[in-house]
């Protein structure tokens, strides 16, 4: 019996009831809207862990329904359903309760914003879209979700919408999506065109490019395909170059970085690749593609982020740089290393997320030159946070590393280029790190912030639940324990036997870690090189990391300023040309209104010779005819 | 000869057609009236001779349009009157109730 | 161009052609009403000769009677009734005038054109100029019956309304209620006078 499983459309129902009775209530209802949406995010999570829990059994397949009719084109039949793999349970779970932890944890943040119901009902839009891509079972149903998780974004992002930058920010988070949602959307066009029978659900999909029925699609087409959903994965998880909009999305609330732009929503990318991996894999350009953009990106947002001061800019580019670890997984063929990862990514880059929350809400800043010395106030945050920083930067026992572990390893295996720019992001990783952790945690406070003081325990629990989650979520899959990656491809948990490679991965990704940790903490809390080395030697590369690259700057350069010129002369013309058709069209009327006006005097004779030139026309036009025709 | 009686036809038509849109003596506006159905009276007789099956049916169809013309004036000159005594002119330009 | 033999019809047609468009060409351009009204019976006469000349004896006659006769003598007594005084006394609209002429030129080179080109077959020989009186009043009371006495109730009816329209209103009528009738009541009482002032000089 997979009474739970063939029940998992309920799940989404409880945040789009959430949502629904939310909006309905309206903004006064406060206490009740926080209880309502953690309870719809909590009756989501509940049944999510029980779905897996019936998944983990040793003779689960994959169950997908397809009942329902949408579009019936001649003999085309559009159905919509839903469908569970281990894949999906897996996400459901790592979904809901990211989602259910931001809940409990934004009854304490947000709780003095006036638009409490609101933040509340756009969070349970959000789960149920989020779930929704998760369950759908055909790639259309998926991009349905993936635009509406897109909206939930754009107007979380735009929360507090009276702050121009927050504005800004929400349009720039829109538009640069929508360049890779645009690229999906070519995706399922031409797998609609290609497949056999129109066929968009994921069961032929699979069956399509996996069984080797080479002859449906050619090789071209097939990478052409791959490369669009791969540009789809790139502009919602944060990839090079379409990164530029993450870090600005920090503008939104904390527990909206720590759900949307770190746990989930951004993973959607990955998902995707995992999902159809099967297209991804049939080409191998597309394959190439995908691990090296994701291995630049890995190292491009590592090296970026070393040079923030914005406690959320620097995690912001960090989950830029762990999605591209994700990234490269799956182009390396591995998608149980990039699922892996997604899955401790989301537990400890929530977990950060929410321990930054914690921090801005007890000084008010977000500056970490600002801050200093918080660890002996803050106790709980500053362990959780510890916690967290240390999953990140791949020290063992915590999660991150065996999920970078995993990677690295296969990158070994594959291609030492990107094992090499791995390990590089990996140190780089772990001295941004640390040098945000020292510089928070450490050493005496740097400005007046006398009433610090812990958070309340509603925005600690959710730390603490995460943070334990972080330690050891992670053992799922180890070198010498490959459960995950049988569970996720359906088969008999082997032993996988990675031999010498692993073990060297293992060492010299332990050994950047605690290299860039030693670095941080030599730079930033023993001070035996100072701080200012770097900014001496290299002032102007400093700037240029400080400010990414510049890669803002290019995109004004290259693409808006052309877009603004054109948009000026259309403007010109729109004003004179169109403009001026519209207005001469206007006078006319008016005139011709006026003349009419002076005609209908009452005086039949008038009409009469009206009628009679209406007359001569007429039988003119008629009798013309016979000259030109 | 058909063709000269038709041409004198709408040579009357037009003629009728100009006053009656142009005059603005009530009165003189029906005479036009009455010449513009003359010529129609005129097109019937000719077409009664010289048509492609000639017979008496078009005399029989002036009489009735001479009959209906006739009519057409009494009442005519009846509302002229009536109008008269309403208005105190008989200049159509004054005649512009159809505006209210 | 116009390939017509120059028989007696001809000439007879065109003596009544000019009869006819000379006198409808004086009744626009004369000045004065009752000019117009006798100009405008010339017309008819001369109509009246063209139908003899298509062998139409008894429409002749009829247009004699009714419109030469009957419907010329209703204008003149309109005339009458009316201030026939103020026909000189026209404003002009040029722009008007200049239209309607157009309008009607151009109805003429229509219908010109339409004559012109079209190739009328011909006849079949006309017969029943004889007993032509005749043969038109078996015609009415044989084929013709339901509408000739349709039009002799239509005729009825219109003189009878005619009369009804232009009878004088009683005055009980026109002093009867103030308000709403006072400009339609106001109306009467001053054209009336002036037609009394003037039938008594």
């Amino acid at each position: 019996m997979e009474f739970y499983t063939q029940s998992a459309w309920l799940i989404p129902i409880f945040p789009l009831a959430a949502f629904l009775l939310l909006i309905a209530l309206g903004r006064s209802y406060r206490t009740t809207a926080m209880l309502l949406g953690s309870a719809g995010s909590l009756a989501a999570f509940v049944l999510s862990l029980l779905v897996l829990f019936e998944r983990l059994g040793p003779d689960a397949v994959d169950y997908s329904i397809r009942s329902f009719k949408w579009i019936v084109i001649g003999d085309y039949t559009l159905r919509l359903g839903f469908e569970v793999t281990n894949l999906t349970s897996l996400m459901l779970v790592v979904i809901t309760g990211v989602s259910l932890a931001v809940n409990v944890y934004s009854a304490g943040y947000m709780k003095n914003d006036e638009r409490l119901t609101v933040f509340y009902g756009y969070v349970a839009l959000f789960t149920f879209s989020m779930i929704g891509l998760v369950l759908a079972d055909n790639i259309l149903l998926l991009y349905i979700f993936w635009e509406l998780v897109g909206v939930c974004s754009f107007l979380l992002i735009g929360f507090w919408y009276a702050r121009p930058s927050a504005r800004a920010a929400a349009k720039k988070a829109f538009i640069v999506t929508r360049i890779g949602d645009a690229g999906l959307l070519l995706a399922i066009l031409l797998l609609f065109w290609y497949m056999p029978g129109h066929a968009l659900d994921f069961t032929s999909i699979y069956n399509v490019f996996h069984e080797g029925q080479s002859g449906v699609m050619t090789s071209g087409i097939t990478t052409f395909i791959a490369l669009l959903i791969l540009l789809g994965a790139i502009g919602k998880s944060g990839q090079f170059p379409l990164h530029v909009w993450l870090p600005d999305a920090m503008e939104g609330p904390t527990p909206i970085s720590a759900l949307i732009h770190a746990a989930t929503m951004v993973a959607a990318g990955v998902f995707l690749l995992a999902r159809t991996f099967d297209i991804v894999s049939a080409s191998e350009a597309a394959m190439q593609t995908t691990a090296y953009i994701g291995g630049f990106t890995a190292i491009f947002a590592a090296t970026i982020a070393l040079a923030q001061n914005d406690i959320k800019r620097i995690l912001a580019y960090s989950t830029v740089s762990q999605l591209g670890y994700m990234v490269m997984a799956i182009g390396l063929g591995s998608v149980s290393g990039g699922i892996f990862h997604l899955f401790t990514h989301a537990f400890f880059k929530a977990l950060l997320f929410l321990g930054a929350g914690s921090i801005i809400h007890a000084v008010h800043t977000q500056d970490i030159r600002e801050m200093g010395g918080l660890g002996a106030k803050m106790k709980t945050t500053a362990w959780t946070f510890a916690i967290g920083a240390l999953a990140l930067s791949g020290i063992p026992p915590f999660s991150g590393f065996w999920s970078k572990d995993a990677i690295l390893t296969t990158a070994l295996d594959e291609n030492p280029v990107l094992f090499v720019v791995g390990l590089a992001a990996a140190f780089c990783t772990a001295l941004y790190m640390s040098r945000l952790f020292f510089l928070v945690f450490a050493g005496k406070p740097r400005s007046g912030h006398a009433a610090v003081k812990e958070s309340a325990a509603v925005m600690t629990i959710p730390m603490i639940i995460l943070a334990a989650l972080s330690v050891v979520a992670g053992f799922i899959e180890t070198p010498w324990n490959g459960w995950l990656s049988g569970w996720l491809s359906g088969s008999e948990a082997v032993e996988t036997v990675h031999g010498g490679s692993s073990i060297a991965a293992m060492v010299a990704s332990i050994g950047v870690g605690a290299l860039g940790i030693y670095l941080g903490w030599l730079f930033f809390v023993k001070k035996s090189i100072g701080s200012g080395f770097m900014a001496a030697k290299l002032p102007s590369l400093l700037r240029a990391v400080e400010r990414g690259y510049y890669i803002d700057e290019w995109y004004r350069v290259i693409i808006v300023k052309p877009l603004r010129g054109l948009g000026s002369t259309l403007a010109v013309f729109d004003e004179y040309v169109i403009g001026g058709t519209v207005r001469m069209t206007g006078a006319l009327t008016t005139a011709a209104g006026r003349f009419a006006a002076r005609l209908s005097n009452g005086k039949v004779q008038t009409y009469g010779l009206a009628a009679l030139i209406g007359c001569i026309v007429l039988i003119a036009v008629i009798v013309g005819r016979r000259f030109w025709s | 000869m058909l063709p000269s009686y038709l041409t004198m036809a709408a040579i009357l038509f037009c003629i009728g057609l100009y006053g009656a849109l142009v005059k603005r003596n009530a009165v003189v506006v029906l005479l036009s009236v009455e010449l513009m159905l003359n010529a129609v009276n005129l097109n019937l007789i000719v077409f009664s001779k010289y048509g492609v099956a000639p017979s008496l049916t078009g005399q029989v169809f002036s009489l009735f349009t001479i009959t209906v013309a006739a009519a057409e004036a009494a009442v005519g000159v009846a509302i002229l009157i009536a109008l008269f005594r309403a208005k105190g002119t008989v200049n159509v330009d004054e005649y512009d109730e159809m505006r209210r | 161009m116009f390939n017509i033999e120059f028989n007696g019809e001809f000439a007879a047609f065109f003596i009544f052609s000019t009869i006819i468009v000379c006198g409808a060409v004086l009744m626009i351009s004369l000045q004065k009403v009752v000019h117009m009204v006798i100009s405008m019976a010339g017309v008819f006469l001369g109509l009246a000769g063209m139908f003899v000349l298509l062998e139409a004896e008894f429409v002749a006659f009829v247009q004699v009677l009714i419109y030469a006769g009957a419907v010329s003598i209703l204008m003149i007594f309109g005339i009458m009734m009316t201030n026939h005084q103020d026909a000189g006394g026209e404003k002009v609209l040029p722009l008007h005038e200049g239209l309607a002429a157009i309008g009607a030129l151009a109805l003429f080179g229509l219908l010109f054109y339409a004559i012109r080109t079209t190739d009328f077959p011909d006849p079949l020989p006309f017969q029943g100029g004889e007993e032509n009186t005749m043969k038109i009043g078996q015609l009415l009371y044989t084929g013709y019956i339901v509408p000739f006495e349709l039009l002799s109730i239509l005729l009825t009816v219109a003189f009878i309304g005619s009369i009804a329209i232009a009878r004088r209103l009683p005055e009980k009528i026109n002093g009867a209620s103030g308000g709403d009738n006072a400009g339609i009541g106001g109306g009467p009482a001053g054209p009336t006078a002036q037609l009394q002032t003037k039938e008594a000089e």
